[in-house]
């Protein structure tokens, strides 16, 4: 018998709704800041050009265009690593096994970057992106069915909404306090390698920008590798696949 | 002003001071939702008005892909990238056999060359000239139905002995009535977004068929 598909609207429940509306609010304040959208997704690089010929391009007449990029080159992770800056968005659209995306998403706090997961079948685990947005589906054929196509509709679709509230697209980090704050304090912040240490420092990028950090403690230290910098220095150095 | 302070939950879209995003965010979840349902409630309509049409193309395109024939599928903007994901459904399924299919607009070397040198409106029909043969299928997605890219390719194709599918919205446009499309699916939205989430589910329903088909044991060998 011809094989049927679950409709995708179908899987839109509370919880995913809330989820995508989370993701929207996010989206939108982000882009209000300035933010570019990247857009991975190596399986199914379609996805990844139609999100961003979305948001360039609005299907909806007096909508404003906004930045975002598919990057499709063979090594993603490179790409989004040059091309993205502190306050950008990453949606990734793939399995939650695909290595690309795994590394990209662990690198983006490095980056600065805020993380959108739109997939389905087993989950990524959680906290792997800032966002998840999640098809319980075991049916490998999902993504050639229109429902990731809804949901980055839906974004979309809920991103603009936000727009008409210019009251809330104040990103909560804006108000962090001195000493308060765990986001803007240094107890162990993710930072990449720019360059190899040179007399026991080496530049680091972290969410706050360049910086130069000791990393006596670490031994060899290689670029790209990634780190937890506390109070000026590399305390541990993060395994690649753990 | 204390006037404001009193009216000012009255117009919750106007307040720029608004300060909790929960309200918000419930608005926004029940508007996914709800567009959703509409959503699934057009895909269903959809896959209904078109069962038979779905399943009579379907076996015809699998008759021409063990003939050896091929798919190209075409369409602009996002329905470009709804054409390559078609494309890769035939072409690498998740499951099931793989027959050759590809988007004509996946080369930007080729669409530009063709939009700079003859111009955009011939981009597709350039490439249905340079690669097709009279075994092989086009689809052609358009949520208008009017592109002129898609239409001068169509009916290249359907001169050249191709099955031609369209993909259609609104009201069908220049695609539905086509004499040059030996199918035309027209989803019946005035939404683009819903139009391309039907699109996709069309689409799938159409390589499932086609796939069912070539599955079949068949008499004879095929050439």
């Amino acid at each position: 018998m011809t094989t049927t598909a679950q409709l995708g609207g179908s899987y839109i429940g509370v919880e995913l709704s809330a989820d995508l509306a989370a993701a929207a609010l996010d989206l939108a304040r982000r882009f209000h800041d300035g933010a570019t959208l990247w857009v991975i997704s190596p399986q199914w690089e379609p996805h990844a050009h139609h999100v961003a010929v979305e948001f360039v391009h609005p299907v909806i007449m007096g909508k404003r265009a906004l930045p975002s990029v598919a990057l499709v080159e063979p090594d993603p992770v490179a790409q989004a690593r040059v091309a993205s800056q502190p306050g950008d968005l990453l949606i990734a659209v793939a399995s939650a096994d695909e290595p690309a995306v795994l590394d990209a998403m662990r690198r983006a706090a490095a980056w600065g970057v805020l993380t959108l997961w739109i997939g389905s079948g087993p989950r990524p685990p959680a906290g792997a992106a800032n966002h998840i947005l999640w098809i319980d589906s075991e049916d490998p054929m999902v993504p050639a069915t229109g429902t990731f196509v809804l949901m980055y509709h839906l974004l979309w679709e809920l991103t603009h909404v936000c727009f008409e509230h210019p009251g809330l697209l104040k990103s909560p980090t804006d108000e962090c306090t001195d000493d308060v704050c765990v986001t803007c304090s240094d107890e162990g912040r993710l930072g990449e390698v720019l360059l190899e240490p040179v007399d026991g420092q080496a530049l680091v990028r972290t969410a706050k920008g360049e910086e130069w950090v000791d990393t006596t403690v670490l031994g060899e230290v290689l670029v790209n590798d990634l780190i937890l910098v506390h109070a000026g220095a590399a305390i541990t150095r993060l395994e690649v696949n753990p | 002003m204390t006037t404001h302070e009193n009216t000012g939950f009255l117009y919750p879209f106007i307040e720029s001071e608004e300060s909790d995003a929960t309200s918000l965010l419930d608005d926004l979840a029940a508007s996914a939702r709800g567009k959703a349902v509409e959503s699934a409630r057009l895909q269903q309509e959809s896959l209904d008005e078109y069962a038979p049409a779905l399943t009579e193309a379907g076996s015809q395109m699998a008759e021409r892909f063990l003939r050896g024939g091929r798919l190209y599928t075409l369409g602009n903007g996002g329905s470009s990238t709804d054409a390559a994901t078609l494309a890769t459904l035939f072409s690498r399924p998740a499951r099931g056999r793989p027959v050759a299919a590809w988007s004509l607009a996946s080369d930007e070397a080729v669409v530009t060359a063709l939009g700079n040198d003859v111009g955009f409106e011939l981009i597709f029909k350039r490439q249905i000239i340079a690669h097709a043969r009279d075994r092989d299928v086009a689809i052609a997605l358009s949520t208008s139905g009017n592109s002129e890219d898609l239409m001068s390719a169509i009916t290249e194709a359907k001169q050249r002995g191709l099955l031609t599918i369209g993909f259609s919205g609104h009201d069908g446009g220049r695609m539905a009535a086509a004499e040059d499309l030996d199918f035309c699916y027209t989803v019946h939205s005035q939404s683009i977004h819903r139009i391309q989430e039907s699109h996709a589910i069309l689409g799938y329903r159409l390589w499932s068929v086609t796939q069912e088909h070539m599955a079949r044991p068949m008499s004879g060998t095929h050439a």
